[in-house]
């Protein structure tokens, strides 16, 4: 009885999921621990957006949607909204953090020293075509420095707040379970610091980006400079249920913190986020430093930019686009008509405005 | 204590996918979205492993509701067979085992995009509309904020003045899916896209209507035996798709919210939104027994 | 792929207690059974740690700690159980959210027994008309004492227990003293 032009539509949507599939071929534990070691900042970009530290299963992910980055992100959200929450981990203080890179545009040398660390700021982005002629690429030794920096540093703002540049953040004491969690409560506005900076922390890159790169281009009335840019493991300190403390391991974090001066002071921007990810902690810290007293609807504005850097949300709706509306069309599609209809009777003028 | 003793054993997957705390967490939001009809209740909104704007709202009222027992019927656009209303009814039998049906008379649970069944339904029903955009506020005021403080005190002029604007431009209202709603006197809500032939189905109906927004966060509900008031000047009559007339041209039924087929000479053809109505009407022409209930319209008529 | 799960007998009496609760508060005065007799069902079906409790009965406190919830004062709890009551000045105290958020008004828990006492008349959503039902072991002045604290849409919702019977009265119901 063939009645829907889609009947059928289950073994339909099985079909093109098994295409997709096929397409991409098989794949197995060795797939995985290459996509691991070879993308690290992928996984780390990955793992930020879903708010999941496991690099195993974000490169899973990666190998399961062909590198879909939208889809890895869903898949990884989706397994950890249902995971038993078993300890809530020692709040981090900036000095603890094992640091690898730290540097500070604000000042030419800092307390600590600047730390370069890994990076390709001052790379010659020169394409490595002789691998594909068959010479294999070995990166050059690194030197040892004669005098290691230090691993752990204050930060830059302490030393503002030291000399009056800067008032420091009040003091959070919030704890454990208390500390609000945006996995766990739907963000309202005015959004508690807590959903914000985890807010923040799972955000889109190239979303937290581009409203960022809008505030930093004069859509904004702070213009960031960086105060402190960091890359870093952070311990995870848990407590055993008879009470001793112990670690959980380290994890891999990045956070920025940019000043603009507000006042006689400084005004102060921060964002931080799991894995190693330098443009978006920079552009989302911009959009932290911008947020106060910034303009209802404008890109700056908490309740606009938070929304609209949800990753998941936004590419999902975006995607949804695709499912047929012939229902809402056929309701809008009489209305103008029917409109039309109208108009035609009183005179000959058929401009009119359509339904939203 | 040991670390164990935090947890449960473990399990590759919840019942229902959703773990106990999302779960109660629907709970208590569903609780109060009955106890103020049509107020919007903010919830957490898990993810779910299906895209966002994708049903994942009314997928977590679903998965909180299911038990085995459930007898559950999806629809995308009046169709059961809709690829996206075929994928959230495998999904939801997959991961509750629950029974699946077309038959919106068999059903416990219809969870549905667009479209509310043709067929009246009951008090031990329940139905859950997906919900792209909870607030009805938002083409007058995008900010969610001041949106909700607008509701917080019933200011509902610019909404009204809105449509009051269309009447003066185009001599009716231009709302096509989703007409703003005034629910028990009180809350203006979205009735979700579903047409505005479908409102009138909510006003003072039997059963219990949970409408979620799983990326807005954003759930509602309008009890049985509620009102549900579309938002009317008193010279300007509320005005359905003009469907009423129309023949479904595969399954030969008239009187029921139809979609329209463009044709190659230019022409229309229609056929009847809700599929498994067609089915029914088929099945009753020729001669397979009938199955179909009695339906909110009679005539292509709502009877007031 | 996974095997379809199995619910637990947890997870079973947690919706059936639920399945009782909505369809009760979805049609006011219309009694539902719960799984089990008592508050015992509603607990673990509604709290978790992120639930503020008043519970003014001892017995109901292991469980309730079960669900990690935390005891509060009643006038910040979001779920109070107010078991069987002696005053209504309680009712006063019951956090009724605002405005703005409506859903912060608490839902109350109370001992009564059905189909004995003095009678209501509820009218209101998710009534057909009005309904009228006995409802004893209310202290005197239950009514007035919630319809001072009603200010629609803020206000508290009730659940009456008596047995394994179960009867929802939300803010919205207009409740008529017979």
């Amino acid at each position: 009885m063939a009645y829907v032009a889609t009947r059928g539509g289950e073994r339909a949507i099985e079909q093109s999921e098994r295409l997709f599939r096929e397409e991409m071929g098989g794949f197995d534990r060795d797939r995985v621990e290459e996509v691991k070691k070879s993308l690290p900042y992928l996984i780390d970009r990955v793992m930020g957006e879903a708010s999941l530290y496991d690099e195993d299963l974000a490169a899973l992910a990666l190998a399961q949607t062909g590198g879909e980055l939208y889809e890895a992100v869903l898949l990884l959200r989706a397994w950890r909204t249902t995971q038993p929450r078993l300890q809530v981990a020692a709040p981090i203080e900036q000095d603890t953090l094992f640091t690898h890179r730290r540097i500070s545009a604000a000042f030419k040398d800092i307390p600590g020293g600047q730390v370069l660390g890994p990076t390709l700021d001052y790379a010659h982005r020169i394409l490595a075509t002789d691998v594909l002629q068959g010479a294999p690429y070995a990166p050059e030794p690194v030197e040892p420095a004669t005098n290691p920096s230090p691993a752990y540093q204050p930060s830059v703002s302490a030393w503002q707040a030291e000399n009056d540049l800067i008032d420091p953040p009040t003091n959070d004491p919030t704890k454990g379970n208390d500390i609000p969690d945006l996995t766990r409560e739907p963000l309202l506005f005015p959004s508690k610091r807590a959903h914000t900076l985890q807010s923040l922390a799972r955000a889109e890159t190239g979303g937290v980006l581009a409203l960022g790169y809008a505030a930093m281009r004069g859509y904004g009335q702070a213009h960031p400079t960086v105060n402190e840019l960091r890359l870093a493991e952070a311990e995870i300190a848990v407590t055993h249920p008879d009470g001793r403390q112990f670690s959980a391991g380290r994890v891999k974090v990045s956070q920025a913190e940019v000043v603009d001066k507000k006042g006689e002071k400084l005004g102060i921007g921060y964002a931080a986020t799991f894995g190693w990810n330098e443009v978006k902690c920079i552009a989302a810290a911009t959009l932290d430093l911008n947020s106060p007293g910034a303009e209802k609807g404008s890109a700056t504005e908490e309740e606009f930019f938070l929304y609209h850097t949800e990753g998941v949300e936004s590419s999902g709706f975006c995607i949804h686009f695709k499912l047929p509306h012939y229902v809402t069309f056929q309701s809008s599609l009489d209305a103008m008509r029917d409109a039309k209809a109208k108009k035609a009777g009183q005179s000959k003028s058929s401009d009119m405005e359509p339904a939203e | 204590m040991s670390l164990t003793a935090l947890t449960k054993p473990w399990e590759a997957m919840s019942y229902g996918f959703l773990d106990g705390s999302a779960k109660r967490e629907l709970r208590r939001k569903m609780l109060k979205s009955v106890a103020v009809p049509g107020c919007q209740m903010p919830y957490a909104s898990r993810e779910v492993p299906m895209a966002r704007g994708w049903g994942t709202g009314g997928l977590q009222v679903s998965l909180t509701l299911v038990n085995p027992q459930t007898r559950v019927k999806v629809i995308d656009q009046g169709a059961d067979d809709s690829v996206n209303a075929a994928s959230i009814r495998r999904f939801i039998a997959r991961v509750a085992g629950t029974p699946t049906t077309k038959d919106a008379l068999d059903a416990d649970l219809i969870q549905s995009r667009h479209r509310i069944p043709e067929e009246i339904l009951r008090e031990d029903q329940v139905l859950v509309l997906q919900v792209p955009n909870p607030e009805p506020l938002r083409p007058v005021q995008p900010n969610m904020s001041i949106a909700r403080q607008m509701h917080a005190d019933a200011d509902y002029g610019r909404m009204w003045l809105q449509l009051y604007e269309q009447i003066v431009r185009s001599g009716r209202v231009m709302q096509g899916a989703s007409y703003p709603s005034l629910v028990h006197g009180r809350h203006v809500m979205t009735p979700s896209p579903i047409p505005r032939w479908d409102v009138p189905k909510l006003h003072m109906a039997k059963h219990l209507t949970i409408l979620s927004a799983g990326r807005e966060k954003r759930i509602f509900a309008v009890p049985p035996f509620t009102r549900v008031e579309p938002l009317v000047f008193s010279d300007v009559p509320y005005k359905v798709e003009e469907h009423g007339a129309l023949t479904c041209t595969r399954s030969g039924t008239t009187g029921f919210f139809m979609n329209e087929i463009p044709r190659d000479d230019g022409s229309s053809a229609f056929e009847v939104s809700d599929s498994e109505w067609g089915v029914k009407t088929i099945r009753a022409r020729d001669g397979n027994g009938e199955s179909r209930g009695e339906t909110w319209y009679k005539d292509g008529e709502m009877p007031q | 792929m996974l095997a379809t799960p199995a619910p637990s007998l947890a997870e079973s009496r947690d919706n059936a207690a639920f399945d009782a609760l909505l369809w009760t508060l979805s049609r006011p005065g219309l009694p539902r059974d719960l799984p089990e007799p008592g508050e015992q069902s509603i607990v673990p079906a509604l709290l978790d740690r992120e639930c503020l409790v008043y519970a003014a009965d001892p017995l109901l406190m292991p469980e309730i700690m079960r669900t990690g919830a935390e005891l509060a004062d009643i006038d910040k709890a979001d779920h109070v159980f107010l078991g069987a009551m002696a005053t209504s000045e309680p009712l006063a105290d019951i956090a009724i959210g605002s405005d703005y958020y409506p859903d912060e008004g608490a839902t109350v828990i109370v001992r009564a027994s059905l189909g004995a006492g003095s009678g209501v008349r509820l009218t209101g959503p998710g009534v057909d008309g009005a309904v009228t039902l006995q409802l004893g072991g209310l202290p005197n002045g239950f009514w007035k004492a919630r319809a001072a604290r009603l200010r629609y849409p803020m206000g508290f919702d009730l659940f009456f227990v008596d047995g394994a019977r179960v009867v929802g009265v939300p803010r919205s119901t207009t409740v008529e003293e017979l």
